[in-house]
């Protein structure tokens, strides 16, 4: 509890890791996660580290294995992700994972490179067959034609434009060429524009499309390709064609010149794309098996290079002493942990066979050590709550413990409905049971993560909510009426004609028999039929919301003496922590005492006199209040003294510290008051002192830094810290009127969330219950289905989602703002397991 | 109209706000100086390779199986742009989408006339094809080489491309050879930037207020660049002003006197005219680094677009973006290259961009 209150108490030790066991002792450290290690070179740039070469080693193991994992991807092999958690290997074992890895990826690769020859094979020969079996119908339908038309018919271009006479075009005729191959369809039009424009309709294109959907051998995409043939005439034009089906990526094949060969090449295509299916199959097979059985090892592999890297990245960190024998690591580590940490280096020592033992030495320190609160699974949500507005700073208090209670109380009062209460309750405890089911815990769905991260808050938040949804009688806007309500309507005596001629009646509570006495817990169900119920509830809500409002503020200010007295600053308990809880107590704190003598003093039968607080809170202030009924004799006299005494808190917070400290600054040099505190600074100087000759000695190369890490003594600015406390003081006295206000929503957002629900209930389950026939059965079904959708999306999620941002805002401004500095650092220790688990994360995939 | 600019700041979000958002992203990327110290340490690319890491750049280098050479590094540099970029042209609508386009046809005029010289020195064009800028690929790329004049050029190949409209001035029947497709070059950039420079005056706004200068002195640039490279060739006065972009602040008084300078001192006394082109042609202080009239060049124009990134509701982010980005590409490449020569002595001759960020 201590350490939940304040954080771990930290300690900088120093590691002396003997150089054969060094690695041990940081896997050993790793699996452990007690530790932070510091940079001791930080000068030195990341390459010119000293393991920099087995980190690049394991880069490339990490490539090796991403190309593993992508292959097996392909291949729709599912991974064995169990829960092993093998350590990290040995370093005379890297080598043999490595070569195993090479030798994967050798194999993998021939493999693969083999099967995209084959297959980049297959596609060539079946585009051959596509194109001889479409060109052949171009040909057929030239033949056709041929009877009927000139031979050249096709040219009337070269017709109309030449003065060749016929047995010219049969000498050009004797170079007709062929050029026939496969296009892509997109590009078949760019390509038919551009041989014409090239080659001035020396050419002619036919072509057809491809029915199947051919695999484009660079992207794997499915494409649908076409076939062409273009008939040119002449070398030069030739030669251009051929460059412009280069340029358009064709795929070119020889043109048959006679029937007989086309047939020929026809059957031998056939043969040969036989043949390469069942070498493709017989490939495609043993691929297979050199996936799956590197699929079985690889997550253990990926887990231990994950480790080794993260060992050399920390053995980057540490230091040589002189000898080179030992390495120096600096860590900061919780003290109660240092036994943990002794026995995990010896287990490390033994483990690597060393000789001699690797120690922890603690070294003091100045540096402000980062912050560790330990939590489990219950506080780390508040605790999360907490440090998202800033993580504490050293020993300081913490607000997570009260805001366990706080929170989801605050929350409640603002979303109390017993109904919705208990389907919140209900849904967490639901997560709550099935907390270890791995199909919850892993899924990548961030927004079910929020959830799920904070169950154990949603239960605390329901349950709670089931407490004031009983205080305030509401479930899903109705009232129940568990012990009967303490008011009679029968004890009025109205007769026949009263009920029937008054929509409204009232009742009397001074008649004897209407009001037996209260309920015996929260607000009487009769409210529920009463026209001002609401006018009653919101009087009632709002006194409630400024009472628990000042006492979780009074709270906040108590809190903050906890850090005086921890940081020996006593004198902030005088000047600082009295002013300000005076100032609270006398102006607010008094409004709170009002409230409740209120109810207190007045009851149904001389409520009529009541007075209206709100008129004398002001008086208090204007000191007048001549012309009002006082509420308690002496009420003017402890009224003018508590206003008296707020005021004078003012000055006192204000001057109070920075008089004081410069008092202190500046006298104890002439009074000698504060020897003894000299004595100990000077003390733990000559101490630093020794240190730096120590490092000196060993020629270690932080000595730069612990000169660094050293305060300059402390400059006493007295303007400083006059307007730093000016600026405080200011904040704090609007603060406390603008705070209380701030309260007030908790009073807006129940009243908000019980009218949400109301209204709901009047306008969709009502309209359904009106219904009095058969059928209004029938109907009642998609209305209730209607109810509880809205329900539960507006009223649970929306309205909890608000509800919580207001919660949470109330904590985190008007709470702590009284007593948390939240300026810390985080502790983030090294640990494996907060190493990223799955592959995806780490850019592997 | 002021009151039409600022309704379009208004609603600039609805379309571009994205994407503005994301080269603004983008932009936090850009190596910093710390990051430039830290790579001019580096004893091999290896290193190089490592710090990269840390970098935005990720795990762009080590991702490939081969050895690490200075053109691999170039290569990924440059896939690593254009991914950026085909996210950004993607996504963008018009007229950004037009604008972004427009980067592109520098690229495609430099492709065109490198295939074309390559073809004249009877290079294959499956050699050829790789050293082509991805930015400035399209379709009929491959077939440049068949073109033998710039009119059929024009009115076989490239009719269909973006790169038409700014043929109107460079069609002839000349053969062309390694000066015709220099001028032809010149001429089509000269088409370019005038057309881009009336496209983003179109636009107005803040878009304008940006892309103005930098192209302005893009086109001065070019101007000083072609006048300086013209020395001792048989170019006339006439032919260089006709290569010379008109849209820059050198127009039309600087661009006349520029076709009539005969050698170095000539074009100082014309930059003297001009304020911040007298900054570049001015002697180096004694002391400092001698630099190169391009990195002068290429130092003012990093100034230049940086300043794009201090307004908002503009387009000239983009451009100035891949500007920058390819600069510390090539900074980058000079390095590696410095790295693998071991020229340390040489090795801070980079640009820096955004030097005060950290």
């Amino acid at each position: 509890m201590s350490s939940l209150l304040r954080g771990e108490e930290m300690c900088l030790a120093q590691l002396f890791l003997q150089s054969g066991s060094a690695y041990d002792c940081i896997s050993e450290l790793g699996e452990l996660g007690l530790v932070e290690f510091r940079d001791l070179n930080p000068s030195v740039t990341a390459f010119q580290r000293k393991h920099v070469n087995e980190i690049k080693k394991c880069e490339e193991m990490e490539r090796i294995l991403g190309y593993l994992l992508r292959e097996v991807k392909k291949a729709d092999i599912s991974l064995p992700e169990r829960d092993v958690n093998p350590v990290a290997p040995l370093p005379k074992h890297v080598m043999a994972i490595m070569e195993q890895l090479q030798r994967l990826e050798v194999e993998l690769g021939e493999v693969t490179r083999n099967k995209e020859k084959l297959q980049r094979n297959l596609l060539e020969l079946t585009e051959y067959t596509h194109m001889l079996r479409i060109t052949r119908k171009f040909v057929q339908r030239t033949a056709e034609r041929e009877p009927l038309q000139v031979q050249y018919e096709e040219f009337p271009f070269l017709e109309k434009e030449t003065m060749m006479d016929y047995s010219s075009m049969q000498r050009l005729g004797a170079k007709l060429g062929f050029i026939s191959g496969l296009i892509q369809r997109v590009k078949i039009e760019a390509f038919e524009r551009m041989l014409w424009r090239v080659c001035k309709g020396y050419t002619i294109l036919s072509y057809a499309e491809v029915e199947e959907y051919l695999e484009n051998p660079d992207t794997g995409e499915p494409t649908k390709c076409v076939v062409f043939l273009i008939s040119y005439w002449g070398d030069q034009i030739g030669q251009k064609v051929k460059k412009i089906c280069d340029c358009y990526h064709c795929h070119v094949y020889p043109y048959p010149s006679s029937n007989e060969e086309r047939n020929d090449v026809v059957e031998g295509l056939r043969t040969r794309i036989q043949d390469l299916h069942t070498v493709l199959n017989r490939t495609e097979d043993y691929l297979r098996q050199v996936l799956i059985k590197a699929s079985e090892s690889v997550y253990t592999w990926v887990i231990q290079v994950k480790k080794m890297k993260a060992i050399y990245y920390i053995l980057n960190l540490c230091s040589f002493d002189v000898t080179n024998k030992c390495l120096i690591a600096e860590v900061w580590c919780p003290v109660n942990d240092i036994p943990t940490l002794r026995r995990a280096l010896e287990e490390g020592s033994r483990k690597s066979g060393a000789t001699v033992p690797s120690f922890v030495n603690r070294i003091p320190t100045s540096d402000t050590p980062p912050t560790l609160i330990k939590t489990n699974k219950f506080t780390s949500g508040f605790q999360n709550i907490v440090d998202a507005y800033g993580v504490g700073s050293y020993r300081e208090v913490n607000p997570a413990p009260f805001t366990i209670i706080t929170f989801p109380f605050l929350f409640a009062v603002m979303f109390g409905d017993l109904g919705h209460g208990v389907i919140m309750a209900v849904f967490a405890a639901w997560m709550v049971l099935c907390e270890n089911n791995r199909k919850l815990k892993n899924t990548r769905n961030e927004i079910w993560n929020t959830f799920f991260e904070g169950r154990y808050i949603i239960l605390m938040m329901g349950l709670f909510s089931i407490y004031t949804g009983l205080i305030y009688n509401d479930c899903f806007s109705k009232s129940l009426n568990i012990f009967g309500s303490g008011w009679s309507v029968k004890a009025m005596g109205w007769t026949k004609e009263q009920w029937e001629n008054n929509r409204f009646l009232t009742l009397d509570p001074n008649v004897t028999g209407v009001f037996k006495g209260p309920y015996p817990l929260g607000i009487d169900p009769i409210w529920n039929l009463a026209s001002n119920r609401l006018t009653f509830l919101n009087s009632y809500k709002m006194k409630m919301s400024v009472i628990l409002g000042i006492i979780h503020m009074s709270f906040g200010v108590i809190l903050s003496t906890y850090n005086y007295l921890h940081f020996r600053k006593k004198y902030n308990l005088y000047l600082v922590f009295l002013p300000e809880l005076l100032f609270l107590l006398c102006l607010f704190g008094y409004l709170v005492f009002m409230i409740l003598y209120k109810w207190l003093a007045f009851s149904a039968k001389d409520s009529r006199h009541a007075p209206s607080i709100l008129i004398h809170f002001i008086n208090m202030f204007l000191m007048q209040g001549d012309g009002l009924q006082p509420l308690y004799p002496g009420q003017t006299g402890l009224q003018i003294f508590l206003v008296v005494i707020a005021v004078l808190s003012v000055p006192v917070l204000l001057l109070g510290k920075p008089v004081y400290l410069y008092w202190l600054h500046n006298g104890s040099h002439r009074l000698g008051l504060y020897r003894g505190y000299e004595r100990v600074r000077r003390n733990s100087e000559e101490e630093l002192y020794l240190m730096r000759a120590h490092d000196m000695e060993e020629g270690s190369s932080h000595s730069d830094l612990s000169s660094s890490g050293e305060n300059p003594t402390e400059e006493f600015d007295f303007a400083d810290e006059l307007l730093h406390q000016a600026i405080h003081t200011i904040e704090y006295c609007l603060g406390c009127v603008s705070n209380t206000a701030s309260y007030l929503r908790l009073w807006a957002l129940s009243l908000a969330h019980a009218q949400l629900s109301e209204v709901l209930w009047a306008m969709v389950m009502r309209v359904g219950l009106r219904m009095d026939s058969t059928l209004g059965v029938l109907f009642l079904v998609p209305v209730f289905g209607l109810f509880a959708v809205l329900t539960v999306s507006i009223l649970l999620v929306m309205e909890g989602l608000s509800a919580f941002l207001h919660a949470l805002r109330l904590h985190w401004v008007e709470f702590q703002n009284k007593f948390y500095g939240g300026t810390g650092v985080k502790f983030c220790p090294f640990a494996f397991s907060l190493l990223p688990s799955s592959f995806e994360h780490d850019g592997l995939l | 109209a002021p009151g039409f600019s600022s309704e379009k700041q208004l609603t600039f979000n609805v379309d571009h706000g994205y994407l503005e958002g994301l080269v603004r992203g983008m932009k936090a990327g850009i190596l910093t100086s710390t990051d430039y110290h830290n790579l001019a340490q580096c004893d091999t690319l290896e290193d190089m390779k490592l710090h990269l890491q840390s970098t935005d750049y990720g795990k762009l280098l080590s991702s490939s199986e081969e050895d690490l050479t200075v053109s691999l590094v170039d290569s990924k540099l440059r896939a690593n742009l254009v991914t950026e970029f085909s996210c950004l042209r993607s996504n963008a609508l018009p007229p950004l989408s037009t604008f972004l386009d427009y980067i592109t046809y520098s690229y495609m005029i430099d492709n065109v006339v490198m295939l074309i010289t390559g073809a004249l020195k009877q290079r294959d064009v499956a050699e050829l094809l790789p050293r082509c800028h991805p930015l400035g690929a399209f379709d009929q790329m491959a077939a440049v080489g068949i073109a033998r004049t710039p009119t059929e050029l024009y009115s076989a190949i490239l009719v269909d491309t973006p790169l038409a409209p700014f043929f109107q001035d460079a069609v002839s029947e000349s053969n062309l050879d390694e000066m015709e497709a220099e001028i032809l070059r010149n001429k089509l950039y000269k088409a370019y930037i005038e057309s881009f420079h009336s496209f983003c005056k179109n636009i107005g706004g803040v878009t304008a207020d940006i892309m103005c200068p930098v192209l302005e002195f893009e086109a001065d640039r070019r101007t000083f660049i072609i006048t300086v490279n013209s020395f001792g060739t048989e170019l006339s006065g006439a032919d260089k002003s006709a290569l010379y972009p008109s849209c820059g602040k050198l127009y039309p008084e600087g661009l006349r006197l520029l076709a009539k300078a005969e050698d170095h001192e000539q074009v100082k006394a014309v930059a003297n005219c001009y304020p911040e082109y007298k900054l570049i042609f001015d002697d180096p202080e004694p002391g400092a680094d001698f630099k190169t009239l391009e990195d002068r060049f290429f130092e003012q124009e990093v100034k230049l677009n940086m300043l794009a990134f201090l307004q908002q509701f503009h387009f000239g982010v983009f451009y100035s973006y891949v500007k920058l980005k390819e600069q510390e590409s090539r900074n980058i490449v000079w390095i590696a290259e410095c790295v693998t020569q071991r020229q340390k002595s040489k090795i801070h001759n980079y640009i820096p961009i955004f030097p005060g960020t950290h």
